[in-house]
This record gives C-alpha cells, sequence and structure tokens, in this order.
C-alpha cells in the first residue's frame, strides 16, 4: 500500500478516527496500531509479516537479554547476528553469490552455488535497523528494556516509517508509545503542509520528472549527447530528493496526526556547502544511525589520519551496500566516502571555497554520483559518463517546456526559506480544524487531479 | 463536548466521502487489493458494493476528471 493512493487514504481515515476512539486506552491504541501496520505491510505480501515478527520477537526478546550480565555480550552478539542473517538472506545472499561465482570463472575455478529464489520483502533494511537500534540503545542503557512485547512490536512495525523511514531511534519512540501528544492546532498545521508538501514533490515533481525525462534517458544512456544526459543527471537528482524527501514528509505528517513525533529527514541538502554539511542534510535518520551505530564503533576519529580516512570510506561503502545489493551502490558508497576524505584533507589544510562556489561543486559532485545509483548497470553507469562528451546522440530527448518548471518547483521546495513555511504553518494554526481538515482535503483532491494516472512507487521502498 | 481532534477528523471523512461522491474512483478496487481478512472482507465487500450502487444511482458528475482533464491539458500534458 502507497501512501498516495486512494487505498490509503481510506485506511488512514479508519486508523485516524480509531487512534481518536482509543486514545484513552494504551493498550487497545497499541494494539490497534500494531493490528493497522500489519495490514499495511500485509497489502504487500502477507507472507512479509511472519518476517517482521520474527525481527520484532528477537529484538524483544534481546533487549531483555542484554540487561542480564551474564547474557549481555551474547544476547547483543546474537540479536545483531540475526538481523544481518536476515538482510543477508533476502537482500545479499543472490549478490554475493553472483560475484562469488562471477570471481570464480574468472580464476578458472567454476563451480555450482546454490541460488535461492527470493523475494526482498519492501523496508526490510528499514526495520531490521530499527530493531538493532533497540537493541543496541537498550544495551547502552540508553532506554530500559521493554518487557511488554507489544511495545518493541508497535516500534518496529509502526506503518508511518515502515517500509521508507524515515529510521525513528527507540530511545525517541518508545517513550512516545506510552504518553503520545494529542494533535493541537500547531501539530495539525505542521502536519497539513507536510503532507501536502510531500504529496506535491512525489506526485507532481518526482513522478512527472520519472517519465518526462529520467527514465527515457537512463534507459538508452549509449544513445544520448550531453545536453540530454546533463538534464536527466539534473532531472534525477532534483527526482530522487523531491520522491524521498516527500515520502519522509507525508510520513511525518501522518505520524503527527496520530500523536506521535519524528525528527525531520531532509533539511535542505542541495544548499550543503560540503559534502559533510550534505550528509547532516540528506536522510538524516539514515546518516546519524551510521554515524552511531558503525562508524564510531569502526572507530570513527580515532587513530592516524590514514586509518580515519579508511574508516570514513568503509562506512560509506558500506551505506552504499544498504542501499542496494549492487557494485553500482558500493561504488556510490565509496566516492562519497572518498569525497568526505578529500575534504576532510583540504579542511585541515585550510583550502576553502567562496560559499556559492561551493554550494554549487558539491550539488556538481553529489549530482554526478547519482548517475551510478540511478544506472541499472556499471556498463549503463559508463554509456551516461560518456555521453557527456558526446555532441549528438540517436536517442536524445526533445525536452517538452513543462520539465523546466517541474526542475524548478523540485529545486524550489528544497531552496525555500524555511520561514515560509513555518508561516504557512501559523497562518494554518489559526484556523479551526474543520477548515485545517478541508483544505487538507482539498489540497489532496488538488495533488490527485494534477498526478499522472498510476501510482509510481517511491525509489527508497526497494532498499 | 468534541475535541478539536476528532472534529478534524469527522471533518476529514466527510471530505473524503464527498471526494469519493464527486469522482470516478471506486472504493472497491481499493477493497480488492488488500489482504483477505475472511469473513470480515466478506462484509466489508458487501457494505462497499452497496454504497458503490448507491453512488452510481446518484448519478453525480465525474468533477475529479473534468479537473484532472483541465490541469493536464493547461500543463500541455495531453
Amino acid at each position: 500500500m502507497v501512501f498516495p493512493t486512494l487505498q490509503f487514504i481510506g485506511f488512514f481515515a479508519v486508523v485516524l478516527a480509531l487512534n481518536g476512539l482509543f486514545w484513552n486506552s494504551n493498550a487497545w491504541r497499541k494494539g490497534m496500531l500494531i493490528a493497522a501496520s500489519y495490514v499495511f505491510y500485509a497489502a504487500w505480501d502477507v507472507r512479509f509479516l511472519l518476517l517482521m515478527g520474527f525481527v520484532s520477537s528477537v529484538a524483544w526478546l534481546a533487549g531483555l537479554a542484554v540487561t542480564m550480565p551474564r547474557l549481555r555480550r551474547p544476547a547483543k552478539a546474537a540479536g545483531i547476528a540475526a538481523m544481518l542473517a536476515v538482510l543477508g538472506a533476502f537482500k545479499y545472499y543472490n549478490f554475493f553469490t553472483l560475484s562469488l561465482a562471477q570471481l570464480l570463472q574468472s580464476l578458472g575455478l567454476e563451480r555450482d552455488l546454490p541460488w535461492m529464489t527470493v523475494v526482498l520483502p519492501v523496508g526490510i533494511s528499514f526495520y531490521t535497523f530499527q530493531a538493532i537500534s533497540y537493541i543496541m540503545d537498550v544495551d547502552r542503557q540508553e532506554i530500559p528494556p521493554r518487557r511488554n512485547p507489544a511495545d518493541v512490536f508497535l516500534y518496529i512495525s509502526f506503518f508511518p516509517q515502515l517500509v521508507a523511514g524515515p529510521i525513528v531511534r527507540a530511545a525517541h519512540f518508545l517513550p512516545q508509545i506510552d504518553r503520545p501528544t494529542r494533535p493541537d492546532n500547531a501539530a495539525r498545521a505542521a502536519a497539513v503542509v507536510l503532507i501536502l508538501s510531500g504529496l506535491f514533490k512525489k506526485m507532481v515533481v518526482a513522478n512527472y520528472l520519472s517519465v518526462l525525462l529520467v527514465d527515457p534517458v537512463f534507459g538508452l544512456p549509449g544513445g544520448q549527447d550531453w545536453q540530454s544526459a546533463g538534464a536527466a543527471t539534473l532531472g534525477y537528482a532534483v527526482q530522487i530528493y523531491c520522491d524521498f524527501s516527500g515520502y519522509s514528509d507525508i510520513a511525518i505528517g501522518i505520524a503527527l496526526l496520530l500523536g506521535y513525533r519524528f525528527h525531520r529527514n531532509f533539511n535542505q541538502p542541495y544548499r550543503a556547502d560540503s559534502l559533510r554539511d550534505f550528509w547532516r542534510r540528506w536522510h538524516i535518520s539514515l546518516s546519524t544511525w551510521i554515524r552511531d551505530y558503525l562508524y564510531v564503533p569502526l572507530g570513527g576519529r580515532k587513530g592516524s589520519p590514514a586509518r580515519q580516512h579508511f574508516t570514513l570510506i568503509l562506512t560509506m561503502t558500506l551505506a552504499g551496500l544498504w542501499h542496494g545489493a549492487g557494485w553500482n551502490f558500493i561504488l556510490w558508497g565509496f566516492f562519497h566516502g572518498a569525497g568526505l576524505a578529500v575534504e576532510r584533507v583540504l579542511r585541515r589544510a585550510g583550502a576553502r571555497l567562496p560559499r556559492v562556489l561551493a554550494i554549487v561543486a558539491v550539488f556538481v559532485f553529489v549530482s554526478l554520483l547519482w548517475i551510478p545509483f540511478r544506472a541499472t548497470s556499471f556498463a549503463d553507469t559508463l554509456a551516461m559518463l560518456a555521453a557527456f562528451g558526446r555532441t549528438d546522440g540517436y536517442g536524445a530527448l526533445q525536452i517538452v517546456p513543462v520539465v523546466w518548471g517541474l526542475l524548478a518547483a523540485g529545486l524550489a521546495m528544497n531552496g525555500l526559506p524555511l520561514t515560509w513555511r513555518a508561516r504557512a504553518e501559523i497562518a494554518l494554526a489559526r484556523l479551526g480544524p474543520e477548515l485545517q481538515a478541508l483544505i487538507l482535503a482539498l489540497g489532496i483532491w488538488a495533488m490527485f487531479a494534477a498526478a499522472q494516472e498510476g501510482v509510481a512507487p517511491f525509489i527508497y521502498f526497494q532498499f | 463536548m468534541m475535541s478539536r481532534m476528532s472534529r478534524f477528523t469527522l471533518t476529514c471523512l466527510a471530505a473524503l466521502a464527498a471526494a469519493w461522491l464527486l469522482s470516478g474512483e471506486r472504493f472497491l478496487d481499493a477493497v480488492f487489493e488488500m489482504p483477505d481478512l475472511g469473513r470480515l472482507d466478506d462484509a466489508i465487500i458487501a457494505a462497499v458494493v452497496t454504497l458503490e450502487d448507491w453512488k452510481a444511482a446518484l448519478g453525480l458528475p465525474d468533477v475529479f476528471s473534468a479537473m484532472r482533464g483541465a490541469i493536464h491539458r493547461a500543463l500541455g500534458l495531453l
């Protein structure tokens, strides 16, 4: 079930009404939200429920066990290993098997390796990371373990963030389970702005850019010239920002209407004046997760400069692998890590660009690295990069005027002053609840009318 | 007295009903895409079929499609 569908709107309307009905009964509200989240997830594939139930059960048991002195280390190791095993089996098994088979073949040691037909459960990377967050946070005594399994089940399955984040920290979410905040005028206003801006970014900007510009060019990279390659690269940079931040905005807005607050996941990432700044603004919940649970445990800023650079590049390479089981993603992560390391060296040497130039340089670097992220293979990545050196291409695209408007709108969503959003929220907060609801409904109606027919899935669902 | 959140929720539900009445969208299609809930599913489908029949009998205009067509024409997408 995808957010911008009539199916989800009907589903959410029922959940919102039940949430209000059960507001004063913690146990009933939790039970209803777990049931709703499982129905939401089952809409993709009922079989996935078993996996999510397994992940939640292991996290709950590991959380209890890590507080027992004798079991602490083995429980933590077993819990995290179980999560990584789930990810490995469902997401990476065939990739590593294929890579091993190719390596053996190139060495003249061809072998028949066991293959599995695996359907990638949607959102698996997100909820396994949340489960790890729970185990680690309990282990670090940042939160007490939950005796009631319903708390952990709700934390892991809560439908607004289940399939594409934000990755919510246990220490942030679990206290809210017991005491959600009844949405007041300001919270509803913020939710309306978030949901409508998210729908606009996804349904209007991202989806049309995908169909009118990005997909045709990336679908035939060998036939493009530098203009269409450049436009599609810019188009994908805008598309992925609008697609993913749009999803996050909707998720945060929906959670807010149910009484739960998530941290924001995007903060105008294309205004970043360094790569370090970019990663503090892009997919913030993943960046901070990786910093706290991977980069720091791997050594972080400890050791010699060379060791620090190695840790940084390794962390980002693993972050690339988290995004997808493919060499393209590994390459993407590696180059981001290398870029961060080079930037650190330059910063320590005192080298600095003027801010505007730095923003442009970061945007160009990030946009070019979106090419391996978007291309379906390494060969397509090279073909797309080669197109930048061609002045004519047999498949070069005639770009319709509306595309330039979409690019401008997407960049404006990234670049407009945050005070504008704040003003819209303040204006909406002054209205009565009926008017707020009507504006939300009319806005959704307008987005659906402006959007294309059919539903394009969110890019980050595949991760 | 009804809380402000309840008033917000009720208005959302009313707006959803109005949107459904004034569009060619069918909840039945959405319900069929949901996981099978057994006997509960049968009851839900029966209720939705009744509602869809009632909506069809009202013969209301499909304002949503008209608006979509106008927007798409204005943007040069048709």
